[in-house]
């Protein structure tokens, strides 16, 4: 085991590392992470997921935009690969909930997508990427298949959000307890509202809190129910 | 002043000579094509971007059906990248709204492209169909009505060809890289917007909508997109616009100097302090909702949203994006209601 000091100082390095998008330190830190005992759940939460975070105030604040915060996704990748092998099943790698997650068929943007599910995944959401373009009944089959908690809709560009309407029409149809959030540079939480969305996202880390609370939700009407 | 004798086609030209029309022009660089002009041919939305006449059918039905001031083509972001050798989904068979995307890239990666533009650019994929579409447009109304055209920014182009968020990271990692490929679109999207404007088209627009504040850097704009959009726009004969959506007033200071007749934005943008800082003698357009206030707006907010773009300092009525087409007739109409009882611009 290592000491206090030095378990924060590898959760710094760590967390520095996904700042400022320094893969070789990512790299670094994961492996002295493994070789000195720590554990690799608490180095994934704590020293990578952290650091995200941190990502997520900057592209927040105007500090960094897109390409940063790709940048940023790929060390955090690198340190994932590593210790992720050797988290310790259990209570601790639970699902937290499921989700369905695509970009609507006309639109083939995956960016904020794939980067609202590295956050799911990190924070134990179990995630079924439907991919770009997708067709709008293939999110209800998945949903219905998987009995999934969320569908995520994702739409890059004006020309492209009004699938999400129709999709949103589509599952609520299927299944009216699904939770449904919208993200997306031209979606905005007035229209998420008025097609009848449970949630909008305006970007990563707002979807993943968004996702938590609904997933709050779910849980305390299932024990009421 | 000038009198409300004019023409659309004078009325929009003379906007760009820094003339006052009165009443505002109504218009847009972007796509402005509706169901209504569909229906009475009983088109489905793909069949119009394959076919010279329908295209131009299709455009011309937008000022013939509701008195819009302009015709413009062509109606998706394909063309460019599919005259570079990208495959475009047209979704053929589907008989709602879906704009064609690009189905195959040249390259997941930056450093695998190899860009060739076609010597016979002319007759090169879908450039045929619109140089027809400008030529019937302006035969057809072209006395009367603006021919618009437009073609992609550079960057924006760059997201087509190759994966985008390879093409983001390598803008910071390898921006030598991305510069020289940026340069060889310049030279493509100058060519084509020549081939526009010597077909018939009045005014060009060059839409940079990957280079937005929500997507980039001000700094990076700066560094690397902004030079390029200098080299376009210088190579462009007037009148030009240059269009970025979102999230835009971090650079719009920017736009403006980056050689364009006009700059235009989307509803994003905060026009007023927009206005304030690009000048009194700058022409700004946009900013026009042509979703959340065109298609889900009932006739009094078109109006109301018209009366504050005004206040905030439009020179024109001009939809910040394409005109998504199920737009109810009562809402282009009180578009050309609004505008005409509102009097003259700034």
């Amino acid at each position: 085991m290592v000491s206090e000091e030095r378990d924060a100082e590898i959760m710094a390095r760590l967390q520095k590392g996904v700042i400022e998008f320094d893969e070789e330190l990512v790299r670094e830190a994961s492996h002295e992470a493994l070789e000195e005992g720590v554990d690799a759940y608490h180095a994934i939460m704590d020293g990578l997921a952290a650091g995200m975070d941190v990502v997520g105030e900057l592209f927040t604040s105007k500090e960094y935009f897109v390409p940063e915060v790709l940048m940023c996704a790929d060390a955090l990748n690198v340190g994932l690969d590593i210790l992720r092998p050797h988290v310790v099943r259990g209570e601790k790698s639970r699902v937290v909930g499921e989700v369905v997650i695509g970009t609507v068929e006309g639109d083939v943007h995956d960016i904020g997508k794939n980067l609202v599910k590295m956050m799911f995944e990190i924070a134990g959401f179990a995630v079924h990427d439907l991919g770009r373009d997708v067709p709008l009944d293939q999110f209800v089959e998945e949903q219905t298949r998987t009995d999934s908690d969320i569908v995520c809709l994702s739409a890059m560009m004006t020309t492209t959000m009004l699938g999400m309407k129709t999709a949103i029409e589509k599952l609520k149809a299927k299944n009216p307890d699904v939770k449904i959030m919208i993200g997306g540079a031209p979606v905005s939480a007035e229209i998420a509202e008025k097609w009848g969305a449970d949630g909008y996202a305006p970007d990563a880390p707002n979807a993943l809190q968004e996702a938590l609370n609904m997933i709050k939700g779910l849980r305390k009407l299932e024990s009421q129910g | 002043m000038v009198s409300g004798r004019l023409n659309s086609r004078e009325r929009v030209l003379g906007l760009f000579q820094g003339q006052e029309i009165d009443p505002i022009p109504v218009f847009s660089g972007m796509g402005n094509v509706t169901v209504h002009g569909l229906e009475e041919h009983g088109w489905r939305f793909p069949e119009i971007h394959l076919d010279g006449y329908k295209m131009a059918t299709a455009a011309a039905s937008t000022p013939r059906l509701f008195g819009f001031e302009c015709a413009v083509v062509p109606f998706d972001m394909g063309v460019e990248a599919e005259v570079l050798g990208c495959e475009v989904n047209y979704y053929a068979h589907r008989t709602d709204i879906l704009y064609p995307t690009i189905s195959g890239k040249l390259a997941a990666k930056v450093e695998d492209v190899d860009i060739r533009v076609p010597e016979d650019l002319q007759g090169a994929g879908r450039v045929p169909v619109v140089t027809e579409a400008i030529r019937l447009l302006k035969e057809g109304l072209g006395d009367e009505v603006a021919v618009g055209a437009w073609v992609l920014g550079p960057f924006t182009l760059g997201g087509q060809i190759v994966d985008l968020d390879d093409l983001l990271k390598m803008s910071f990692k390898k921006p030598d890289l991305v510069n020289s490929i940026l340069e060889d679109l310049d030279r493509l999207l100058i060519a084509l917007a020549g081939i526009y404007k010597e077909a018939g088209a009045d005014y060009l627009t060059v839409r940079e909508m990957g280079a937005t504040s929500d997507v980039i850097s001000p700094r990076l704009f700066g560094s690397l997109i902004r030079p390029h959009l200098e080299r376009v726009l210088a190579s462009i004969e007037s009148p030009k616009i240059l269009h970025i959506c979102g999230d835009t007033n971090a650079i719009v200071g920017q736009m403006a100097q980056c050689g364009a007749d006009a700059i235009s934005v989307d509803q994003k943008n905060d026009l007023a302090a927009s206005r304030a800082e690009i000048g009194p003698d700058a022409i700004i357009l946009g900013n026009l909702d042509p979703y959340g206030v065109l298609v889900e707006g009932g006739p009094e907010d078109v109006e109301r949203s018209v009366g504050e773009i005004i206040a905030n300092g439009a020179d024109a009525i001009w939809p910040g994006c394409d005109i998504w087409p199920t737009v109810p007739v009562e809402n282009m109409e009180m578009l050309m209601a609004a505008a005409k009882k509102s009097g003259g611009g700034r």
